[in-house]
């Protein structure tokens, strides 16, 4: 399996190229025009359908406009003391983690994936110069796919693998408001995939991003970058941001110090409005453009390139009532010389209301419908079959949150039922309890059982294209599933000192596994669900400032998983193609403000040996110092993996590629 | 060629299903809105509007120099005992500055806890200690604002009182001069002011 296991990833390790041009070409195919009108059709008419509410509920304000009212006017709002106030963090009933735009800017990150390096709830490794494997509470792989990954509610996710392309997640990271980062099942209002956790990147509004940006920079490994954005408005009641990026980064290295050639460069270009049809009506449009190019060692340049585009509609009917409907578009192509070309087009709908009932319940429900029109161009050695698919996704969940006691005790029930052309019905419940014990305390726990259902891999992927097959597509793949127990605290102990901690056990059942066909015969394989697994672990973080000036940042996450065969299985090692997990990750952060306007940062993180790739465990250290003397200007330099010349984490020899110590030199001006 | 055929089938199935949805979408939308909106009030949480008050009152309100003890000090905004804001006051105040200094949400269980503090929210929980909270804080430049019924006439600076769904602003000004604070006639013209004391 370990030959075609490895050219599965290369095929899955993809990556793309002439946007605009292929783009364009893609959309004049005559074939998917219809379905371009209906796009089309769904954009333009369902922000029509704000001329509806306009007139409806003229009292609703979001907070900035009241900001923006004299004493008196504030004086005369009428108000409410029924409605449900929004939940703080360390009130809710999950493992949540918040990465701030503070947060990103202090550690440097220049993309998603280093950003997410600042939630040690989950594993992030860095595999080469362009892939990452990233994921929460173990099955860690370059293709992990118990993780679902939103940026402003689109989902980033690949049918190919049910996972992410890291490469081409990206945005201008000065306009990320936050990341919210959640370890555990969060299937019932997030859906399907967010099994082990959900990660959600959340973009400013275009509002708060007027004027202009310029940032750039440059070093050893981060060749170059720059970006810059403008923000305006027309009118008192429409803002807009327009944005471009580009970055070169140079390659990673092979163990032996050789040049390991992937070096790679990528542009992207978008841009949000927002019209404030009423005070409780707000409509967006936001879309994006990229392409990129990644190289490789033996083969041309790999092609990157797509573009989405999403309009939403969000109507508050009161500050515990609201609505929101958004559609999207998204297209994605990547071509991997030598291996294969996928171009991707996904619609999505999604549609949720949330209403309180009486003076207890809190309800949220939802439906949504998604659709993916996947195209394969095969190479020899292994071939998605048949290349073309459609397939769609249809779900509806609801969920209650109920005060038991109001403000002390809160329990949550839901549950999602989804259908997917592969395994039909699924149904994802969740039972959520917190108590609030005191202001600055919390307890909770939860039960939840989550899904992942089948991806191309699972089913339909043979090697190679033509018979004689070494692997074999299994018609029969169904969903994975996890039920998941969990516990957790939050607590600020003193006012400089606080902790979070989150326990979990999960159970899993029909995880994937490789069989043979034959028993006795090495090959052919094929892919079944003949593996369960147990997992327990926890996520340690507390957060201490011993001066105004000073924050430190510490956090620790042991992790143990095990696997075993089910009845009827061949695979000589369960779970082992799964999972490539450390057993504990540490890291200390520490954030000092200086005198004259300078800021001292650095971050060391422990990550332990991975086993079943042999990978040694490693300490690195990233430290920043940075010149604000104004808001408006920051200039900083950039130390990044600082305690060796190269270190590996991910990926087994000889294969393995390693990432070298790396300087930049950055700024960033807002006028 | 079986392939292409299911391939086909499937585009159609799937296009009139996309419209089909469509539809579901907008029939499903337009009874729930009007019965959204027949069932709902509409007006504001009373915590978003105070919380607002909050704000406005690190614009209308001087401290003293010696209150921040950097000009990078952030003025804090503190809730003492339960937080009825939730994420409100930390909405509000994003972003925003007063007089330079960053402005901060911090959340007390202990007197102690009140250090570096400038407005400090006393919540309703702890109503019955005002009178102990406005002693322990004397002399200290801390605009302290509560809710609970007579806090202005304990001690307490400003008291949100709410007449009518609407809330007015009664304001102790001796209180806020005994602690060096000077509030802009912005926020005394629409307010009750009690205890006026000597000019």
């Amino acid at each position: 399996m370990d030959a075609s296991e490895r050219d599965l990833l290369a095929a899955v390790a993809i990556s793309n190229s002439g946007l605009f041009v292929r783009l364009c070409r893609r959309l004049k195919v005559v074939a998917s025009c219809s379905r371009i009108a209906a796009a089309l059709t769904l954009f333009l008419v369902h922000p029509g359908l704000v001329v509806l509410p306009l007139t409806l509920s003229a009292q609703i304000q979001a907070t900035p406009a009241l900001k923006t009212l004299s004493v008196e006017e504030l004086m005369n709002i009428e108000v409410t003391s029924v409605s449900k106030r929004p939940e703080r963090l360390f009130e809710t009933a999950s493992a949540i983690q918040v990465i701030t735009r503070e947060d990103i800017r202090r550690s440097g990150a220049a993309s998603i994936p280093e950003a997410l390096r600042l939630a040690s709830n989950l594993e992030v490794a860095q595999v080469d110069a362009h892939a990452w494997a990233i994921s929460a509470r173990g099955f860690n792989n370059t293709t992990s796919n118990k993780l679902l990954v939103l940026m402003d509610g689109r989902t980033l996710y690949t049918p190919l693998y049910a996972g992410v392309f890291w490469d081409v997640q990206d945005t201008l990271l000065e306009d990320v408001d936050r990341i919210e980062v959640i370890s555990g099942p969060s299937a019932t209002v997030w859906g399907a995939n967010a099994v082990n956790g959900v990660i959600n990147i959340i973009t400013k509004k275009a509002k708060d991003t007027q004027g202009g940006l310029l940032s750039g920079g440059g070093g050893t490994e981060l060749r170059g970058f720059g970006g810059a954005r403008y923000g305006g408005g027309v009118g008192p009641d429409v803002r807009y941001r327009i944005y471009g990026k580009y970055f070169d980064r140079d390659s990673s290295v092979l163990a032996t110090g050789q040049d390991a050639r992937d070096s790679w460069h990528s542009g992207q270009i978008g841009f949000r409005g927002e019209w404030n049809a009423s005070q409780a009506d707000v409509v967006t449009l936001q879309g994006d453009l990229y392409d990129g190019a990644v190289h490789q060692l033996t083969a041309d340049p790999i092609g990157l390139g797509g573009g989405n585009l999403m309009s939403r509609w969000e109507h508050a009917f009161s500050d515990s009532s609201d609505l929101k409907l958004q559609f999207y578009y998204d297209r994605t192509n990547r071509r991997i010389p030598a291996s294969i070309a996928e171009g991707l087009d996904t619609y999505d709908v999604d549609l949720q209301h949330r209403f309180p009932l009486g003076q207890r319940h809190d309800m949220v429900w939802g439906v949504a419908y998604r659709l993916i029109e996947d195209d394969i161009v095969n190479p020899p050695t292994l071939a998605f079959l048949p290349p073309h698919v459609s397939r769609q996704w249809f779900s509806a969940f609801a969920q209650d949150e109920v005060a038991v006691v109001k403000d002390r005790l809160h329990v949550t029930f839901g549950t999602k039922i989804e259908h997917n052309d592969y395994t039909g019905f699924e149904f994802q419940p969740t039972a959520r309890l917190v108590w609030k014990m005191s202001t600055q305390q919390s307890l909770w726990g939860a039960v939840s059982r989550a899904v992942r259902t089948p991806s191309r891999i699972d089913r339909e992927l043979f090697a190679p294209r033509s018979p004689p097959f070494i692997l074999l597509g299994s018609p029969d793949f169904h969903a994975e599933d996890v039920l998941a127990y969990e516990l957790g605290y939050r607590g600020q102990l003193q006012q400089r000192l606080s902790l979070s901690i989150a326990t979990f056990y999960n159970h899993y059942d029909n995880v994937r596994s490789t069989e043979r066909t034959n028993p006795l015969l090495p090959f052919p394989v094929f892919l079944a669900n003949r593996v369960k697994g147990e997992s327990h672990g926890a996520e340690l973080a507390a957060e201490y400032r011993p001066l105004e000036s000073w924050r430190l940042r510490a956090a620790y996450s042991p992790l143990k998983l095990h696997f075993a065969r089910k009845p009827g299985s061949t695979d000589p090692n369960p779970g082992a193609s799964e999972s490539h997990d450390p057993n504990h990750q540490f890291s200390l952060r520490s954030l000092l403000d200086l005198a004259a306007h300078l800021e001292f940062d650095n971050a060391l993180r422990y990550v332990s040996r991975i086993d079943n790739q042999s990978l040694p465990a490693y300490a690195e250290l990233d430290s920043r110092l940075g010149w604000r003397p104004s808001t408006a200007l920051e200039i900083s330099i950039l130390g990044q993996n600082l305690l060796h010349r190269r270190h590996a984490e991910f990926g087994t020899l000889p294969g393995r590629r390693e990432i070298e110590r790396s300087a930049s030199l950055r700024f960033v001006w807002s006028f | 060629m079986v392939i292409l055929t299911f391939a086909q089938a499937d585009a159609i199935r799937i296009r009139k299903s996309l419209s089909a949805l469509l539809l579901l979408t907008f029939t499903l939308l337009f009874p729930l809105l009007q019965q959204s909106v027949a069932g709902q009030s509409s007006a504001i949480s009373e915590f978003r509007v105070k919380a607002t008050f909050l704000f406005q009152f690190t614009q209308f309100v001087d401290w003293p120099t010696e209150a921040f003890s950097t000009a990078q000090t952030p003025l804090v905004i503190g809730i003492f005992g339960e937080d009825p804001f939730g994420t409100f006051l930390e909405e509000t105040v994003r972003d925003e500055r007063a007089n330079g200094h960053a402005l901060a949400v911090e959340r007390y269980r202990r007197l102690e806890e009140v250090k570096n503090c400038h407005v400090l929210f006393v919540s309703g929980s702890e109503a019955s200690r005002t009178g102990d909270i406005v002693t322990a804080l004397k002399g200290r430049s801390i605009l302290i604002v509560g809710d609970s019924n007579g806090f202005a006439d304990r001690g307490g600076m400003i008291q949100f009182v709410t007449q009518e769904n609407r809330i007015r602003l009664r304001i102790n000004l001796a209180a806020a001069r005994a602690a060096n604070l000077t509030i802009s006639s912005k926020l005394l013209r629409p307010a009750t002011v009690i205890n006026p004391g000597p000019r």
